[in-house]
């Protein structure tokens, strides 16, 4: 691939979608492009715009997410043409023996056949057969950067990177610690907000929860109802060691799925009364969820933890959504209520006898 | 020990002869039908593959027959189909049936030697003749398997030019029944000269100038006409040629890394798809190119509805290969509710379609249709392909 002789000036532009794997990995991205010397242009977060031309290119059995990430990508080409490269990573593999969805592995090749599509950044995390920093490299030779120059920004970005996963593991929400990487501020604390009564998990793939737009404020709903909600992003990283054990058949490969399940196993397990209810959100036609959610259901349902799917898709209705929300707390609220007037009366019993 | 696998069309020949060889008692579940697929989609995740539903199906007939013991295929590739193993084991056990036990036969990687495993388990205790039976039973599935294909082979060029609808049908389920009662190394050897003659009694248009089609897909929905509505079978009664390279013996070949024909189409689709990333998209990509520079009239693809290795490959030939290759394509995403009647429509559409295609072809170049055919690429398909074609021109 030829690399692009950089003038003094002008600095190399690089477009990413804020979709899909934005909400994972912007972190890493952002720093390794400073260090780099590229600016970035991001798109505007996601509006009914962008979602409806992803949902016109593509076709009916795709998932929301890939839609959007469509959407997103066209975004970038018509608006922005003095690109120089669009930025649509491969991630295949994180760690050995496992992998992303299959249409995250062939991500780049369905963006690249967009009509009047800049050049991609070639840029494949693919533990399997070549480290993530001969990966970086890669990318610095395309950007016209040396290789010590590749590896030190690398070595940087992972080190941010781990700073930022640390920070979001104290209990922030994503949003908000993105949000700081945006704006390039250093990671404090929000103000505590006063602990609640009820607490929920919400699971899913980030690119679902985190995009407000697609999820219709899913996240937002639950704190106006006076919940509070933890994802998988915040819980403790020993929870994240041990591989999950379905069957011992299985090898459990997708990398997502598996810190899903391992989220759920610590509440399976020891952590079983630190939440009050688990709200898995899936959208409609993915995959490895199809599976997994089946998996979790069954689980919850012999610790008797209460457990909704959500299905979104690009049809989604607020009213709707709200309703299953609203009626799924005043459940567990109703629930919560009655065993603390159990627990009085029992109290009041005792006493009596005594 | 009541051994039993799941049906996947015509194939169950060469899984019964695996297991039979190492003196296994094999029972085979009913073909594919409405009930078992009814079962399937009750007790299954709601938007999960197709094909774990048929699967799931064939499982619970074959228990309720009185198997004890299920061997399923895995994987741990990133698509959904290294998960069918254990999550089948889960939800037959909520049914209600304990007393089974689900041996995996590890396909990821054939020269691994886990296969190994299953034979052992099912196999003789006795580890004295175990080699000599494995090596058997190994010799004999390969040996099927080549045969099977074949059968299809023949059965997709020799439908498109019978004179009496329905000959080829009875001939196909004719070899097969014989093909599972012969059981020695030297009947094997000598089958290929049996399905050859067999297919030439039959009575055969020579002046019939068919349509071709190339056929792929994910493999369970390609080679299960229940699942896929007997796709070939119309396709073939409506006058149009079919190959399909892919079948079993294909795909255990590959999975040997000595299939050549499946390098070649991954060498094609490398441009567009530079890695496997699960089901058969790669191999799909190299086959539309395959077929379209070898000059087919067209192309199916059918898989299962939200399959995600098949979904990116169908975005790939429609949003690029078509443009650039020019050949028709129809799509067929298979669930439990496709209907007969619409399916039967887009096949009559597409086929009308190409025939409208080479008749408009034929008039610009003011070539006789003959002559058109005549340009196609001599060497494409396997041998017994073309073999298939020279015996029924040289009737």
């Amino acid at each position: 691939m030829e690399t692009i002789k950089q003038s003094s000036s002008k600095k190399i532009k690089v477009g990413i979608p804020r979709a899909l794997h934005y909400f994972k990995y912007f972190p890493f991205w952002k720093k390794l492009f400073d260090e780099l010397d590229v600016e970035i242009v991001l798109t505007n977060p996601t509006n009914k715009k962008i979602v409806e031309e992803g949902v016109t290119h593509g076709f009916g059995e795709l998932c929301l997410p890939v839609k959007v990430y469509y959407g997103h990508a066209l975004n970038l080409i018509n608006e922005h043409p003095d690109i120089d490269f669009l930025f649509v990573p491969r991630y295949v593999a994180e760690l050995k023996e496992s992998y992303f969805c299959p249409k995250w592995l062939s991500l780049p090749d369905v963006i690249k056949i967009l009509p009047n599509c800049p050049k991609l950044l070639n840029f494949e995390v693919n533990v399997k057969e070549f480290p993530i920093s001969t990966a970086v490299i890669e990318l610095g030779r395309q950007l016209g950067k040396g290789r010590s120059k590749s590896l030190d920004a690398y070595k940087k970005a992972q080190h941010y990177y781990d700073e930022y996963i640390t920070f979001l593991r104290k209990g922030v929400s994503v949003n908000y610690a993105l949000r700081l990487v945006l704006r390039d501020l250093p990671f404090k604390m929000p103000k505590k907000k006063p602990q609640k009564k009820v607490k929920f998990l919400i699971l899913g793939h980030a690119y679902n929860l985190f995009d407000r737009f697609v999820n219709l404020d899913f996240i937002k709903k639950f704190e106006d109802q006076d919940i509070e909600v933890i994802t998988i992003e915040n819980m403790p990283k020993w929870v994240f060691k041990d591989p999950v054990i379905v069957n011992n058949k299985l090898l459990n490969y997708w990398r997502h799925e598996e810190e899903i399940m391992q989220a759920v196993r610590y509440f399976l397990t020891k952590g079983r009364n630190e939440i009050d209810g688990v709200i898995f959100l899936i959208s409609f036609a993915c995959g490895p969820d199809s599976l997994i959610s089946e998996l979790i259901m069954h689980d919850l349902k012999t610790v008797k933890i209460p457990y909704l799917a959500i299905i979104i898709d690009e049809h989604s209705g607020d009213a709707g959504l709200l309703t299953r929300i609203q009626s799924f707390t005043d459940m567990i609220k109703r629930k919560i209520e009655r065993e603390e007037k159990l627990k009085l009366e029992k109290n009041i019993n005792i006493k009596t006898k005594v | 020990m009541l051994c039993s696998f799941p049906n996947m069309g015509h194939n169950w020949p060469i899984f019964k002869t695996l297991l039979e060889c190492v003196d296994c008692e094999v029972i085979l579940p009913d073909p594919t039908n409405r009930e078992a697929i009814k079962i399937g989609v009750k007790y299954s995740p709601e938007f999960v593959c197709f094909p774990f539903k048929a699967v799931l199906g064939d499982f619970k007939n074959a228990l309720d027959k009185g198997a004890d013991t299920l061997v399923m295929a895995i994987d741990c590739g990133p698509c959904r189909f290294g998960f069918y193993a254990s999550v089948h084991e889960r939800l037959l056990k909520e049914m209600g049936y304990d007393n089974f036990r689900l041996i995996p036969l590890d396909q990821a990687d054939l020269l691994t030697f886990k296969w190994v495993k299953l034979l052992k388990k099912v196999g003789p205790t006795n580890q004295l003749t175990f080699a000599q039976k494995a090596i058997k039973a190994v010799q004999f599935f390969l040996k099927k398997a080549k045969h099977v294909e074949d059968i299809q082979t023949a059965e997709g060029v020799f439908r498109a030019y019978e004179r009496n609808q329905g000959d080829t049908t009875r001939v196909v389920i004719k070899l097969i029944k014989q093909l599972d009662e012969t059981n020695t190394l030297q009947g094997l050897r000598e089958f290929r000269k049996v399905i050859k003659d067999t297919f030439n009694n039959i009575d055969v248009d020579k002046t019939h100038n068919p349509l071709r089609v190339g056929l792929s897909g994910e493999i369970h929905i390609s080679l299960e006409p229940y699942v896929n509505l007997d796709l070939r079978r119309k396709l073939g009664e409506m006058g149009v040629l079919i190959n399909q390279s892919l079948s079993v013996y294909d795909w255990v070949v590959h999975k040997f890394h000595l299939n050549y024909h499946r390098k070649w189409l991954e060498h094609l689709a490398h441009p567009h798809v530079p890695m496997d990333i699960g089901g058969e998209c790669v191999w799909v990509l190299g086959e539309y190119i395959d077929t379209a520079q070898a000059g087919f009239s067209g192309f199916i693809h059918s898989y299962p509805f939200t399959c995600m290795p098949e979904v990116t490959a169908r975005t790939i030939i429609t949003n690029s290969l078509q443009k650039k290759y020019d050949l028709p394509v129809l799509y067929f995403s298979f669930d439990e509710q496709s209907g007969q009647e619409g399916f039967r429509t887009r096949l009559e559409a597409f086929v009308d379609l190409m025939t409208g295609r080479r008749n408009k072809k034929s008039e610009d170049q003011n070539l006789s249709k003959e002559k058109i055919d005549s340009t196609l690429y001599q060497h494409y398909g396997n041998n017994f392909y073309n073999e298939c074609l020279n015996l029924i021109h040289k009737k």
